[in-house]
């Protein structure tokens, strides 16, 4: 049980600060990125790579899938977000959809679609990070920090921007903002610590393979985001922690063919976004959305 | 011979596509509803056919209709149900956007849960390919689909030009504020904007499933497809759709003389990128600033 | 926002233009598919002025903001800030330069307070930080603070922009422009659906920054707002400019006034 919950905890510290990076650009911005676990991916095996092939001390796995995947960010940024928002979408699904077919088929990098194995755990200060405890510890040590500089960039003047860009793009440019400049920075700033998560899943797993950066993670860390509540510091927690916990919870329901969880599930997701947004923009977290009522 | 093959390949994806992207970009053109759910649209018409046709073995007939019913009810169910709520409320792009995710979600599991995430196909009689030259294969359905495209294209034609409902959508395309200034009631508008383009998705539905196959991750293609050909033809812009839905067909399988199979997908999203990076506007849309 | 053009040169004015041009529209033209909506337009902005646009609905009016703030680019034509063409300049730089709008349907950031609606304006910078520290930032708060109470908001500081009355959303814009420091406003039916107390107020407000040396164009349906404040009047119908002079000329003619209310519907 221990174990189990030792498990979770650390998962949910992952996707907490790849819930909260998506956030930040999605519910503050009005970003919408389809491409996040795509990032996620790339700072996995950008760790997994340095730690392979050069050293497995953190202080240069971290910042090197930092680096990694916020130049890649940049890359899709710069000519996706000089347009209309609508481009960025579909911009970021294909770039999904690419990344996705790069994993799968660069061997020499990414051992194809075998994943790569056998990742050395952890060097930190030279000690090896391998008890599970002491992991927890190490991913929380991660996520308070990306909370802490999330929650104090969306109090101050750049955290201004970006809700005013997403309350009126328009106005935000005749009060002399730079929009896309902004934008790009919030994506490369989102992404590059979707990169820690990364490099964080690769050490802790031992193994990764393209199976945990497709679309469909993509989709649940929309769900989670969504359903905790866009735009606000405790919605993507909250959004976590729930939909990590029902996997565990639907299994408990003997009466669902277990062969059919991972599709009652999304169904689940789907479901929860679509009544979200009718009855409840805003999710679990956030206010009760006054239009134009 | 290789490149003659892709090439037919290449036009028989590319005229399909096209039907797809154009009910994209005409729901997206004159609603600006990002109609994300649209490929779920195109895998429920898929599977209907294939579930009344090679599973419950009638007539072509009665599949195609079943297939268009379906469709079309699926879109202006979606359309009634998930967006005209959110936009009495609220209607930001965000929140429409999510909300057809949603949907698309939902549709996709439930067709892999009835019928299962592996590859199927639909066999018909002109599914089979003959060797009109050496080396080159050709389905009889290669024409139909050229054939069939441009029967609606030109249908479509006829209706915006024609009629008033028609011209109303047409005027929209390039200024979607002007909804309320026409004589035409907006709900009953977009009821119509979103059956027609639900109804485009069925014949490339039904000659898709005939011609290659259909599982349920489909669905996100077909909507990258959509997204791709409506921007790099031109927001707003139906023939411009049309166009881009050809240009990447025709890359898609052009790019299998190069590259593995498994690369075409990503063929698409370079030609998208490299249309954001060097023309934004597209083939036929108009340069604005903001 | 700052200024990057210099103010002009006292020789300028001494030279005997009390109201030197700010900024020139030279022959303007934009169409919108078949539609022609800015037609050979032509219109000097002067400073210390208030230029008001009527004209019909659908005149171009708005459209021949957009043009100004970059926000749409035009055909063919030029538009001149202190001599230079700003045409094909991105729509930020615009605003960067001096030039302000208002927008009819407002845009205020619903999401955000009053207080932050106006101090986001004065953080034009993209950085993660804004340059000067925590004593240019005091300074915003306060300048942010001021504003607020000469538009009567500093009760509603905290109030989200969503949660305002219609008045109190109107005179929210007005802070946002008055925040943004421009050398010109151009100002979008500011004050349609104002009671009489309101609109007094505003043109309190706006006669005081126009003494303090800001140039302002108004859109305006309202005729007896458009006595009142105006030193010019522009009239356009179907995006031709079909008069432009003082008031008393361009309102006593009959024939402009057929069109303007003929086609009040």
């Amino acid at each position: 049980m221990l174990a189990y919950l030792l498990n979770l905890a650390t998962l949910i510290c992952i996707n907490a600060v790849l819930a909260i990076t998506l956030n930040f650009i999605m519910g503050y911005a009005g970003i919408f990125s389809l491409a996040h676990a795509a990032f996620f991916g790339v700072g996995a095996y950008t760790a997994a790579y340095v730690a392979m092939h050069a050293s497995a001390s953190l202080f240069l796995a971290i910042p090197a899938a930092m680096l990694v995947t916020g130049l890649l960010s940049l890359v899709l940024a710069l000519p996706a977000l000089r347009v209309r928002g609508e481009y960025f979408v579909a911009a970021s699904l294909g770039l999904q959809v690419l990344a996705v077919t790069v994993f799968s088929e660069w061997k020499s990098v990414t051992g194809g679609l075998g994943g790569t194995i056998g990742i050395p755990p952890a060097d930190l200060f030279g000690h090896a990070v391998s008890d599970p405890v002491e992991f927890l510890l190490l991913a929380l040590a991660c996520l308070v920090p990306v909370i802490l500089v999330t929650t104090v960039l969306l109090r101050s003047s750049f955290g201004r921007s970006l809700k005013a860009i997403r309350d009126s793009e328009s106005a935000a440019h005749a009060s002399g903002k730079n929009v896309a400049a902004i934008k790009t920075l919030s994506v490369v700033f989102s992404s590059s610590l979707a990169g820690i998560a990364g490099a964080l899943y690769a050490f802790y797993m031992g193994f990764i393979n393209v199976e945990s950066f497709m679309l469909d993670t993509s989709v649940l860390l929309m769900a989670m985001v969504i359903i905790g509540g866009t735009g606000t510091l405790l919605g993507p927690l909250v959004g976590t922690v729930l939909l990590m916990a029902l996997p565990g919870l639907f299994s408990y329901m003997s009466f669902l063919p277990q062969t059919e969880i991972g599709s009652i599930q999304q169904i689940a997701y789907g479901l929860a976004m679509v009544l979200l947004m009718i009855y409840r923009p805003g999710g679990i977290v956030g206010a009760r959305s006054k239009g134009a009522a | 011979m290789l490149l003659l093959q892709l090439l037919i390949n290449g036009v028989q994806a590319g005229a399909l596509y096209a039907l797809i992207a154009v009910g994209f970009s005409l729901i997206f053109g004159s609603t600006r509803i990002f109609h994300f759910a649209h490929g779920a649209t195109f895998t429920i018409a898929a599977y209907v056919f294939y579930y009344v046709y090679s599973l419950l073995q009638l007539h072509w007939l009665a599949a195609v209709l079943a297939a268009t019913v379906a469709a079309v009810a699926f879109g202006l169910a979606v359309n009634r149900l998930v967006y005209t709520p959110i936009q009495k409320h609220e209607g930001s792009f965000f929140t429409v956007f999510v909300a057809s995710f949603g949907v698309g979600i939902i549709a996709q599991n439930v067709c892999g849960m009835l019928f299962g995430r592996a590859f199927v196909s639909v066999d018909t009689p002109l599914s089979r390919s003959v060797e009109l030259l050496p080396d080159l294969y050709v389905s009889p359905l290669s024409g139909i689909a050229i054939v069939i495209a441009l029967a609606f294209f030109a249908g479509l034609q006829a209706f915006l030009m024609r009629t008033h409902t028609g011209m109303a959508l047409r005027a929209l395309s390039d200024n979607p504020g002007l909804v309320r200034a026409y004589g035409l009631s907006p709900q009953r508008l977009s009821m119509a904007v979103f059956a027609l383009g639900s109804l485009l998705v069925v014949p490339a539905a039904v000659l898709l499933a005939a011609s290659s196959g259909l599982q349920p991750a489909l669905g996100h293609h077909i909507m990258l497809i959509s997204l791709a050909a409506t921007i790099v033809g031109g927001v707003g812009s139906l023939r411009g759709a049309a166009c881009a839905g050809l240009l990447l067909g025709l890359a898609e399988n052009l790019a299998l003389n190069w590259f593995e199979p498994q690369w075409s997908e990503a063929v698409t999203f370079i030609v998208l990128f490299l249309f954001i990076l060097f023309r934004p506007a597209g083939f036929f849309g108009r340069t604005t600033v903001s | 926002m700052n200024a990057a053009v210099p103010a002009p040169a006292p020789a300028a004015q001494a030279a005997g233009d009390p109201h030197p041009v700010l900024l020139r529209i030279d022959h303007l033209h934009r169409s919108f598919g078949g539609l022609k909506v800015t037609n050979d337009v032509s219109l000097d902005l002067r400073a210390g002025m208030v230029t008001t646009l009527v004209g019909p609905n659908g005149a171009g009016k708005t459209t021949l903001f957009n043009l100004i703030t970059g926000h749409l680019l035009p055909d063919s034509g030029d538009i001149l800030w202190n001599g230079r063409s700003i045409v094909g300049q991105r729509h930020f730089r615009i605003a960067r330069l001096g030039v302000a709008r208002t927008f009819q349907d407002l845009r205020l950031f619903d999401h955000m307070t009053v207080e932050e609606n106006v101090l986001t304006v004065m953080e034009p910078a993209s950085w993660l930080w804004q340059p000067g520290g925590r004593a240019a930032q005091a300074a915003r708060r306060e300048r942010a603070h001021g504003i607020l109470e000469r538009t009567g908001l500093a009760a509603k500081a905290r109030t989200r922009a969503i949660d305002l009355a219609y008045a109190e959303r109107k005179f929210l814009s007005m802070a946002r422009i008055m925040a943004t420091d421009a050398r010109i406003w151009l100002l979008d039916e500011p004050a349609s659906g104002l009671d009489r107390g309101s609109y007094e107020h505003f043109l309190e407000l706006l006669r005081s920054h126009v003494a303090g040396g800001v140039t302002v164009c108004i859109i305006e349906h309202n005729l007896d707002i458009v006595v009142g404040i105006s030193d010019r009047i522009a009239f356009l119908d179907q995006g031709r400019l079909l008069a432009d002079g003082a008031p008393d000329e361009v309102l006593k003619d009959p024939h402009l006034a057929a069109i303007y209310f003929g086609d009040q519907a």
